[in-house]
């Protein structure tokens, strides 16, 4: 496979949340607010991509036996670090992440592609493939919070789009209406996969 | 024997390495984070009393802690008190402004996490402002008789800022 | 010991901050596992057993190495929270995975194939980081935990028993599977709204 493959795989046809089901937990709880949405998807951007780059670098040295604490253990302690730097420098996003910044450690999209990818594939594939599933995981995020806070509030990042006469669906920026917005752009996405089976 | 030295050894490794790593970078942000929390705090005190150059705490043996806010020349231009209610799903705090006459001059809204779109809404300054120039003794919300005007669809939110100051402040009268 | 806010904790985190549709936590199992009720009570279970043991634990290491007001070295280590945390709890799934098989076989046959899946389920860290933001005492976690395992069990199954029934219901090609479950993930997590804000 080439290398631009490695980078563009995740951000669609293998993408982390819609394809493959990965990482919800952040995608619904953050999805209220599209500023919310990039600042997880930057901070698992992060974290990804340093634990790929790190793992692929070591995978000769740990014995197969201990492998998946040594990647919790990275990945820890990468996620303490963004989760540090973010209380400094970006409070207010801190906050509203609250537990969810932490939680990047039981991700799923991380811990599966260092198994997965980072531990069997070169320093640069592996940058590339965290970069490109990190953007995947950010993207869908970020799809779902711009449906959610257009309903919902009626703007996008605080400035108001929809008329001021618009009156909130409320219901989308709380928990049922993550739900229901996955379950429908999921539903979306297989239409779209199914035409394309029946026309090949 | 051999399989199980190797394993250890290299987990405990990599432990020290990001323990001592992590330990380097808490050095250099925790001083940022404390710096911001002050910030953040003095901005809410500064915003509900903007006359104020500084602020002295004040606490004596009771639990209530407020501040006294001086202008340039050292006169108290008012006090600055929080206080805090279990609204409709979680602690609502708040920061009440009071004029020298004990008067509301105004209230910030500092952490909650109510219902986005409804009762999330206490932030707003729409909402804030009508405390101002209240009398926060008897301070009441409209449904239970007062002149503060609910939230659409929040009343309970509003009910809890309102007791919240009223409560607190009944505690501090005697004192200021 | 007060009684009554134990008990606020308990309907608490089963009811009104349900940790699946209202704070979206564990959401991995929620819809992997809840195909067949016996694998979701399974779940369940295995997932009771170790939120309850993972918060005593952790907030014992919290309180006795990491805090530093009530800390053995007096040090200020908060900041190794979550890597602590982590590992504390993929030890305790091992361990518990262990004992099992060797004292109860018949346990273990029954939970077995869910223990490790739990290490990565972020209700586990999520309680154990909830309890320490909370403030809980040494009972009120161990309470938090085992309810929050309830409340995760209680939504599975009641999943569980739906989707059951779906197998027989005509459902859209393009809805089936993943989109039509998170839509009834939805209208739980309405019908879960109606619990906040009660009080007590």
């Amino acid at each position: 496979m080439k290398a631009i493959q490695e980078f563009t795989k995740g951000i669609i046809k293998e993408n982390p949340v819609f394809v493959m089901a990965l990482g919800l937990c952040p995608t619904l709880a953050v999805s209220t607010s599209v500023q919310n949405a990039i600042g997880m998807g930057a901070a698992a951007t992060f974290v990804l991509l340093c634990s790929n780059i790190f793992i692929s670098l070591i995978k000769n040295l740990i014995p197969s036996k201990v492998r998946i604490p040594c990647f919790i253990l990275v990945i820890a302690s990468f996620v303490t670090i963004i989760d540090m730097v973010m209380e400094a420098y970006v409070p207010p996003l801190h906050k509203s992440l609250g537990i969810f910044i932490p939680l990047i450690v039981v991700n799923c999209i991380i811990l599966g592609r260092a198994e997965a990818f980072a531990s069997k594939n070169g320093v640069f594939k592996s940058m590339l493939d965290g970069l490109g599933m990190g953007l995947g995981f950010m993207l869908a995020i970020m799809v779902i919070a711009l449906i959610r806070e257009i309903l919902g509030v009626g703007t996008i990042l605080n400035i108001r789009i929809l008329p001021a006469s618009y009156k909130p669906m409320i219901a989308a920026i709380l928990p049922p209406g993550a739900f229901i917005t996955i379950g429908l752009l999921m539903g979306l996405l297989s239409i779209l996969q199914n035409k394309k089976k029946s026309k090949a | 024997m051999k399989d199980f030295i190797r394993p250890t050894l290299v987990l405990l490794i990599i432990c020290l390495i990001a323990g001592t790593i992590l330990a380097f970078i808490y050095q250099q942000t925790a001083p940022l984070i404390a710096e911001n929390k002050l910030k953040a705090e003095e901005a809410a005190r500064r915003l509900v009393l903007p006359d104020a150059e500084f602020f002295k705490p004040v606490s004596d043996s009771s639990d209530v802690l407020y501040y006294e806010g001086y202008n340039a020349d050292s006169t108290l231009v008012g006090y600055v008190f929080s206080c805090v209610q279990y609204g409709y799903s979680s602690d609502v705090k708040t920061i009440v402004g009071l004029t020298p006459e004990l008067m509301i001059n105004a209230i910030t809204v500092v952490s909650q996490a109510e219902t986005p779109g409804l009762g999330a809404n206490c932030t707003r300054d729409d909402f804030t402002t009508q405390f101002a120039g209240k009398n926060p003794y008897n301070i009441y919300v409209d449904k239970d008789g007062g002149v503060i005007q609910s939230l659409t669809g929040a009343t309970i939110t509003t009910r809890a800022v309102t007791n919240a100051i009223r409560d607190t402040f009944q505690k501090l009268r005697d004192k200021l | 010991m007060d009684f009554s806010t134990l008990f606020i904790i308990i309907i608490g985190s089963i009811f009104v901050n349900n940790f699946v549709i209202h704070r979206f936590l564990g959401l991995c199992p929620y819809i992997g596992v809840s195909k067949k009720m016996d694998s979701a009570l399974g779940m369940g279970m295995a997932v009771i057993f170790v939120m309850t043991m993972a918060s005593t634990i952790t907030w014992l290491i919290y309180t006795f190495f990491l805090n530093e007001a009530t800390s053995i070295f007096g040090l200020d280590l908060t900041f190794l929270r979550t890597i602590t945390f982590i590992l504390s709890i993929a030890v305790l799934v091992q361990f518990v995975e262990m004992v099992i098989k060797k004292a109860a076989p018949e346990l273990y046959k029954a939970l077995g194939i869910y223990l490790p899946l739990i290490t990565t389920n972020c209700a586990v860290l999520g309680v154990s980081l909830l309890n320490i933001n909370e403030n809980y005492n040494f009972i009120e976690s161990i309470v938090n935990g085992a309810a929050a395992g309830v409340g995760f069990t209680l939504v599975l199954v009641l999943m569980a028993g739906i989707r059951e029934r779906l197998e027989y219901s005509k459902v859209p090609r393009s809805m089936k599977g993943m989109p039509i479950s998170f839509i009834i993930a939805g209208c739980m997590a309405l019908a879960f709204l109606g619990f906040t804000g009660m009080k007590f």
